[in-house]
């Protein structure tokens, strides 16, 4: 057992003497960034949206930066042990979403956290129905619900897939109060879940999104699979910045057929709900501010040379870049606006 | 007849339906098993004292503390250099030698030379593979 | 044949290079195919869609098809997907078949993988518009089916059965998981552990623990006796190899292979079902079931046919609804955003050379994984004359390494090892049977989700047989399933009762 006490020893004194100058060269960002996102999905909309961050970041900066799919709570718990700026976090509005439907594992990450820059919107949360149904539109369902029909609408509980259909029962509660109690959700997992609903005649509205549905909606009528968009919750602005031709099948102006204000869920019976999945930055709340400012500088020269953009739109991605401080305050708006919405419905259903 | 089989799941508590269900079956084969084998249970007590006995204590003691302290190095040591494997590869090195050496019945200078280098090539290769050139996050 | 234009050397080189990368991942316990594609998946982007797609394809069929090697040879499956492989390669190579086993479980990777793209090819739309019939209730009867088998590999039928149960309930402690349809709320957690224990315990790490970790204890409590020599082995002798095998067993093939396609197309249903499935059919059907789990050459073709048949299958979905197979083909999906290139239901039509592309990669990725594998089983089998003392260690740091990365760098997976290698090592001498506790854990979760959500959507017991004809048939094969068991544990108990006097 010599042999391993001698060995750890030699091992530790040579790390001592190691870490002398690493220690000196602090206050910026590290050489090795561990950026970790709330997705435990490598292929999914985060990490893709991620991975072109840190390719831009890492190569404008001349740093290591790696993008591990940790997933929601090991990420924050990852970002709340790491204090010195070696990891980093990029999540959406999912990270308040959760805290405000009162997730486990969720914390408000404005207290917790420090929110960072914004940098990408994707688009394309969408609610959807079979190309039978009779409704044409999404004040067809508002409608059927006040005239006492239920309507079953299927989404993922607790966030992002969430929203919308929150924000269908306001839109119903503002129109004919008592009516929101009609739109039932039926609680389901992943996409795939979400059209199995649909298929089984257990839902009748879905919550999907542009690029996972889009393909659907292109399929003959007589097809048990085909299916139409109702709503496509992103602001119109977004969607104007778009492709043009859009994607697949539907070009950018049928998008906007199915977005406010052509397709209205009203807010607060003036204005329209809307909801655009924005990703940012979170950082640990210690840590050094200098950081913070050098990842804002980082990606301002990165926007700006406007080779970023391009690739985020070939993934379809609307490109977002707001600094730490207009995203903090924007943020904060918008889940401002969600709690109220949240609060109302869920004091009467 | 319908109304019997009819169920309703309360969504909100819908996480503790399966699992009383599985904890309802375990109770149920646990106390067959007592029931059934309840001459068995009885000699458990010589049975452990038995395997107890039997066993090579510093062998399986030591890959247990070793790996215990292994484990628990292995991330403050990465803390040193974060993100850049070398908790891993810093803690390995002494863990399989030391692991090795454990489980070696003699030590001949020879093969204690061989266990050496291979402590020292093998992680430093899997680390300079999967930290390196797969770029995979490591302690 | 336009998509010939597409087949350059390069393409060639990187199915081939790929196939070989994923085969010493998958060969590598702890390390698995979903692993494989996650870290070549960013180069992608600048290799272009097919060439991309070539690689992330052959690391595929090399990483499902690798992990035969240490299931086979060390016991410990080297992904998840090949638990069963072990069940009938490990007892072949202890009596002295390892070679033997190893060319039994290569031909039936490559017929599986073989038949399943030949299904992708030719009935991929078909396929998906049955995968889609299958609804909470027939999902359920299809784990339930596969739940069938603990009782099958249980050598005592109480404790086999406790075991699994235990394994069932020991998958469900953690959160309910919001992504597959629960409500994120948290059970069976001790108190104070919440921290660590959120997100349950992790498949890879548990299955690693209990056959990695808790088999070296078992050696070091017996004092890690000095390593057999070569001549000890046999590994090449005593074990005359030919395709004679497989006399008698095309049947088994066909439907393994069958079975793992069509577990594949089921979105949901997960990996590692397919040869667990493919493993309690092959019993049910079979004439002597009482050797399996012993070293029965038709478990362990069920098992590698069942695993590469998932490769094609998994594409089915994800090339024609845009929804992934299982947990590697979801990355494929990333691939193809990346190139900005939609997955759904008009894929095929409308990407014509990259769909032919796919298939040519996919079939030359099982060719190369044939032909390496087949021509690299004496360097495999070598493995076996490392002297312990060596191979443990470097076993040790090996599923560290695959516990730790494969949730992208989470400690707690690591400390998940050496719980359930103890938890392991005690088992056994506790008399738990660790075939089907592993079984319950692996289905357990999906067992649950669809068992509460069919009740959650239907309201009604009787809806798992009355559904659909499906349900009718799953109830046959469950039915099937445990008369065989119960006749078998009986002529076993019999017979021991005449040797016992």
């Amino acid at each position: 057992m010599t042999y391993t006490r001698r060995t750890l020893l030699a091992a530790a004194s040579a790390a001592a003497l190691l870490i002398q100058p690493l220690a000196a060269a602090a206050q910026d960002l590290p050489r090795n960034v561990r950026m970790v996102i709330g997705s435990t999905s490598t292929g999914g909309d985060t990490y893709q949206n991620s991975a072109i961050i840190a390719d831009a970041l890492a190569a404008h900066l001349g740093i290591n930066v790696k993008v591990d799919a940790v997933g929601a709570t090991e990420a924050f718990k990852a970002l709340a042990r790491d204090k010195r700026g070696n990891t980093i976090m990029i999540f959406h509005d999912q990270s308040y979403l959760g805290n405000l439907y009162g997730v486990t594992g969720y914390d408000d990450p404005f207290e917790g956290y420090t929110v960072g820059a914004t940098v990408a919107i994707n688009p394309g949360n969408a609610y959807l129905v079979p190309c039978t149904s009779p409704y044409q539109s999404m004040d067809d369902i508002l409608k059927a619900a006040e005239a006492g029909e239920r309507v079953r609408v299927a989404i993922q509980p607790g966030g992002v897939s969430e929203i919308g259909f929150s924000a269908m029962k306001n839109a119903a509660r503002v129109r004919a109060p008592g009516s929101e109690a009609n739109l039932v959700p039926v609680n389901t997992g992943a996409q795939s879940d979400k059209n199995q609903a649909m298929w089984d005649d257990l839902a009748d509205v879905i919550n999907g999104s542009i690029q996972a549905n889009e393909q659907f909606t292109q399929l003959p009528q007589d097809d048990r699979k085909c299916m139409r968009f109702v709503w496509i919750t992103a602001r119109a602005e977004t969607l104007e910045q778009a492709p043009e031709a859009g994607m697949g099948g539907t070009t950018r102006d049928d998008m906007l057929k199915y977005a406010s204000p052509q397709t209205s869920v009203t807010l607060d019976g003036e204005k329209d709900f809307t909801f655009d999945k924005e990703f940012f930055f979170l950082f640990n709340k210690e840590m050094d501010p200098g950081v913070i400012a050098q990842i804002d500088t980082a990606l301002t020269e990165i926007f700006a040379k406007g080779e970023i953009q391009e690739r985020q739109k070939e993934a379809f991605f609307i490109p977002n870049f707001l600094p730490s401080e207009a995203a903090q305050q924007h943020l904060g708006d918008k889940r401002d606006t969600y709690r109220k919405v949240i609060a109302e419905i869920s004091g009467d259903s | 007849m319908g109304s019997l089989t009819q169920v309703t799941i309360d969504f909100e508590q819908s996480h503790l339906l399966f699992p009383t269900l599985i904890g309802g079956i375990l109770l149920t084969l646990g106390l067959a098993i007592v029931v059934t084998r309840r001459r068995r249970i009885a000699t458990a007590g010589a049975y452990w004292r038995g395997i107890l006995s039997r066993m090579d204590r510093l062998r399986l003691l030591g890959t247990l503390a070793l790996t215990v302290l292994y484990f628990s190095l292995m991330v403050p040591v990465g803390d040193l250099w974060p993100n850049t494997g070398l908790g891993f590869l810093i803690c390995s090195i002494p863990y399989v030698l030391a692991t090795g050496l454990l489980y070696m019945h003699e030590w001949p200078a020879k093969q204690v030379a061989i266990m050496l280098a291979i402590a020292v090539i093998g992680p430093g290769l899997v680390w300079w593979l999967f930290a390196e050139i797969f770029f995979l996050t490591l302690p | 044949m336009e998509f010939l234009s597409l087949i350059t050397p390069l393409f060639l080189s990187l199915v081939i290079g790929g196939t070989f990368v994923g085969i010493i991942f998958g060969a590598i316990p702890g390390m698995t195919a979903t692993m494989a594609v996650a870290v070549c998946l960013p180069l992608t982007y600048s290799l272009g869609l097919e060439n991309g797609m070539a690689l992330l394809l052959g690391l595929y069929v090399g990483g499902i098809s690798g992990g035969l090697v240490p299931a086979i040879l060390l016991g410990i499956p080297g992904t998840p997907s090949s638990i069963t492989t072990t069940f009938d390669g490990y007892p072949l190579a202890q009596r002295g078949e390892g070679e033997k086993a190893l060319r039994i479980g290569i031909c039936s990777s490559f017929v599986g993988g073989v038949i399943s793209l030949a299904a992708l090819y030719f009935f991929a739309p078909t396929l998906a518009d049955f995968a889609i019939e299958f609804s909470y209730v027939e999902k359920f009867l299809i784990i339930l089916f596969a739940l069938t088998v603990m009782a099958a590999l249980s050598s005592d039928m109480l404790m086999g059965i406790f075991s699994g149960f235990l394994g069932i309930f020991v998958a469900l402690i953690g959160v309910y998981d919001i992504s597959d349809g629960g409500n994120g709320k948290l059970r069976l957690i001790p108190p104070g552990t919440e921290y660590w224990l959120d997100s349950g315990f992790s498949l890879l790490p548990v299955l690693i623990g209990l056959f990695g970790l808790a088999a070296i204890l078992d050696q070091a409590e017996l004092g890690v006796p000095k390593g057999q020599s070569r001549e000890d082995i046999k590994i090449g002798k005593g074990s005359s190899f030919s395709f004679s095998v497989f006399k008698g067993q095309f049947v088994n093939l066909i439907r393994s292979s069958g079975i793992g396609t069509f577990v594949g197309i089921l979105p949901g249903v997960g990996g590692s079902a397919a040869s667990i499935l493919a493993y309690s059919n092959a019993k049910t059907f079979s004439k002597h079931p009482e050797t399996f789990g012993k070293g029965e050459p038709a478990g362990l073709i069920a098992s590698e046919s069942g695993n590469n048949g998932l490769t094609g299958g998994a594409l089915v979905p994800l090339l024609s609804l845009g929804i992934p197979g299982d947990s590697t083909t979801a990355l494929l999906i990333g691939a193809f955003t990346l190139q900005g290139i939609q997955v759904g239901p008009l894929f095929i039509g409308n990407n014509p050379e990259t769909w032919n592309a796919m298939i040519f990669a996919m079939l030359v990725a099982n060719i190369a994984m044939f032909v390496m594998m087949y021509g690299a089983i004496r360097y495999f089998a070598l493995v076996v004359t490392v002297p312990k003392h060596v191979l443990f260690p470097i076993i040790l740091m090996m599923c560290v390494i695959g516990a730790y990365t494969i949730n992208y760098g989470i400690m707690f997976d690591v400390w998940t090892l050496l719980i359930f290698g103890v938890f392991g090592w005690a088992a056994v001498k506790l008399g738990l049977e660790i075939a089907p506790f592993i079984i319950g854990f692996i289905l357990g979760p999906s067992a649950e989700v669809y068992f509460v959500k069919s009740l959650e959507s239907f309201g009604d017991l009787t809806i798992f047989f009355t559904k659909s004809w499906i349900a009718g048939v799953l109830w046959v094969l469950i039915l099937g399933s445990l008369a065989g068991s119960v006749y078998m544990s009986r002529r076993q108990a019999k017979a021991t009762d005449a040797d016992g006097g």
